[in-house]
């Protein structure tokens, strides 16, 4: 069976901050249920009262080429083929490096515990690995938060900004940072609402590629060169010597 | 008993001191848990620990690499004098960052992951690989200094002949290694583009953390020269610390204008010119790293005198400290509003490793044939006699 990538759409527009889809997926990870003012450990999304009265949920974007995975030293994050990205906490070092890649700041720690673990949202994978939704789109009263198919879902999307001009007309998340599988529709600018514009849309693994590929060249190139200089310094030493003019040794003696 | 007191000097006083409060804060790190040692938060999830423990640790015992390649691979006889010296600098730094490491790590006993789940996509694990490789390096490069005092002659003078024949070999793995994580130390901070300040992030940081280190490493070698002479015995031609900073002149013009280029190229510069407290740590550390060492060591009162060598070293030195923490954590304060500064424990710690480094090396260079023997100072006369 071909697994199909799955997605989630948030309009910003259906969104009247009841908080159902924080309050459930806290419930499902046995969390407190007091309503936190930002993400954590025991957060993984959480609801935001933005600019002009605009409820904006933060979860993670399960990006297609999370910074997160490609910068994790051990493999512990991967991105599955159903769309979460996920962490194997069984690999986790703890150096925190996803933590401070993450663009949304999204990967939290479990700063309290003497074993931290690395926390975030994983797109419920266990239930959406069994065709079922994740828990916050089905809490959502309102329809603002849905879950599908990512190609449908995207098609959703345009045919919502296509039927109505008080959309802004761009699917958010289906291009920043390379895309991902959580889809933002919204009538207020993203910007004023504090969404993160990148700065470039390339995934962001590509920067570090970008030096990484270079490794073998100065491998080999620096090898050879400093192999190279060595035998340059050694031709001459060899050539003064029999010349019986070693500056080195003459310098030596001289101090 | 008097002789018992007499051994309390106020200098072994401060170091107990030192090593009292770090290991209480070694203790509270292990066994208490992150928020009772350390400031570190979801927003500043990297703090002096990275910052400077190593970051700063790395860059700062880059002397080793540097001078074992002019002696060995370019033949600049003029230094061989230190290079064991520096090369113990070195051996000692990266060992220093490796036992950091495991305090900075959240799950420290899983650290042999790195050898079975690679990810070379990540600049992090190319960092590891790097300088575990080159830690090895510096052991082996290092070894021959404890092995030439084994009592077993055969044995010794069989290994030290082998070990001759592999130098040339393992300077050059070294100098690659070392060349390789110097600059991935930078590479780290490239995947986040939209979370560095713009006065310090470019596409070319891992090309200027490199080339900051080199100048750094040997600005290290010079004070350590300097310290070695003065309260250590070792006598040495101070000459040599006068040419390693008529090296570093050029070395830091190269830097100052290609970080001038380069933040003329990505925009960065209008940045300099705000009133922002950004814009302050940045003319700080040009000032330290860049300016200040460039005015003095291009000032012949300066070069002719190994204390304001010395004094101009450390300037250097914490300029390379200025740059590192003000990529690791200035620059990302400003993107998540953090407010971090960090715990005295995790100070604490940080100078306990420091303060056994020093330890570590001033027991080598009475015990071990740091220095060259035809110049043993009289002054190690109670130390053991050498072979």
């Amino acid at each position: 069976m071909e697994t199909k990538a799955k997605a989630l759409l948030i309009d910003i527009t259906k969104c009247i901050g009841c908080r159902s889809c924080e309050m459930k997926c806290k419930e499902a990870h046995g969390f407190s249920q007091e309503e936190s003012v930002k993400l954590s450990a025991t957060a993984f999304t959480i609801v935001e009262e933005r600019a002009g009265g605009k409820f904006v949920r933060r979860m993670c974007q399960h990006c297609n080429e999370p910074a997160c995975q490609s910068v994790c030293p051990v493999a512990a994050i991967e991105k599955t083929p159903e769309g979460p990205v996920i962490y194997h906490g069984k690999k986790c070092i703890g150096c925190r490096y996803c933590m401070i890649a993450c663009p949304n700041q999204v990967p939290k720690y479990q700063w309290t515990k003497l074993a931290p673990y690395m926390q975030k949202c994983d797109m419920c994978y266990d239930r959406v690995r069994n065709g079922q939704p994740t828990i916050c789109a089905e809490a959502c009263p309102t329809g603002a938060t849905i879950f599908g198919n990512r190609d449908e879902l995207l098609k959703e999307a345009r045919k919502r900004l296509d039927g109505d001009a008080n959309y802004v007309q761009h699917i958010y998340g289906s291009t920043e940072f390379g895309g991902g599988s959580v889809f933002f529709l919204s009538d207020v600018p993203f910007e004023k609402l504090g969404f993160l514009v990148p700065k470039e849309e390339k995934p962001l693994p590509a920067l570090s590629m970008a030096a990484l590929g270079d490794v073998p060249t100065v491998t080999f190139v620096g090898g050879s060169l400093l192999a190279g200089l060595y035998w340059i310094t050694q031709r001459r030493r060899e050539v003064m010597l029999a010349e019986g003019k070693l500056k080195a040794e003459a310098k030596e003696e001289r101090s | 008993m008097s002789r018992l007191l007499k051994q309390i000097t106020f200098w072994r006083l401060v170091t107990a001191a030192i090593f009292a409060a770090g290991l209480y804060g070694s203790y509270v790190r292990f066994f208490v848990g992150w928020q009772a040692s350390t400031h570190l938060s979801d927003a500043q999830p990297w703090g002096v620990w990275v910052g400077v423990g190593t970051l700063c640790g790395v860059a700062l015992s880059a002397g080793g690499f540097a001078i074992a390649a002019a002696v060995y691979l370019l033949g600049m006889e003029r230094y061989r004098p230190i290079v064991k010296a520096a090369v113990l600098i070195s051996f000692l730094g990266y060992s220093t960052v490796c036992v950091g490491y495991l305090y900075e790590l959240g799950l420290p006993w899983n650290m042999w992951h790195i050898f079975i789940y690679w990810n070379r996509h990540s600049v992090l694990f190319e960092v590891a690989g790097c300088v575990i490789m080159y830690t090895t390096v510096l052991t082996l490069e290092f070894a021959p200094n404890v092995i030439e005092k084994l009592p077993w002659v055969g044995l010794r003078e069989a290994i030290l002949h082998y070990h001759h024949k592999i130098v040339i070999a393992l300077t050059l793995i070294g100098t690659v290694l070392s060349s390789l994580h110097q600059s991935f130390l930078g590479g780290l901070f490239l995947v986040m583009k939209d979370k560095i300040h713009p006065l310090w992030y470019s596409q070319y940081i891992h090309t200027m953390f490199y080339m900051s280190a080199i100048p750094a490493g040997l600005a290290v070698v010079i004070m350590v020269m300097y310290l070695s002479m003065r309260s250590l015995g070792a006598k040495l031609d101070y000459t040599i610390m006068t040419d390693l900073a008529k090296v570093i002149v050029p070395m830091l013009y190269i830097y100052g204008i290609f970080r001038f280029v380069d933040l003329v190229n990505n925009g960065g510069l209008p940045y300099a010119f705000r009133p922002t407290s950004e814009a302050a740590y940045f003319w700080m550390e040009i000032l330290l790293l860049v300016v200040l060492p460039i005015v003095g060591f291009s000032t012949k009162r300066v070069l002719e005198n190994p204390t304001a060598l010395y004094a101009t070293s450390a300037v250097l030195a914490m300029g390379v400290i200025a740059n590192r923490v003000n990529v690791s954590i200035t620059s990302l304060e400003w993107f998540t509003h953090a407010n971090y500064v960090p715990s005295w424990i995790e100070m604490a710690m940080m100078i306990m490793c420091f303060a056994g480094a020093a330890i570590v090396f001033r027991f080598c260079v009475l015990h071990l044939n740091i220095f060259p023997r035809a110049k043993q100072p009289e002054r190690w006369l109670n130390a053991p006699a050498t072979a």
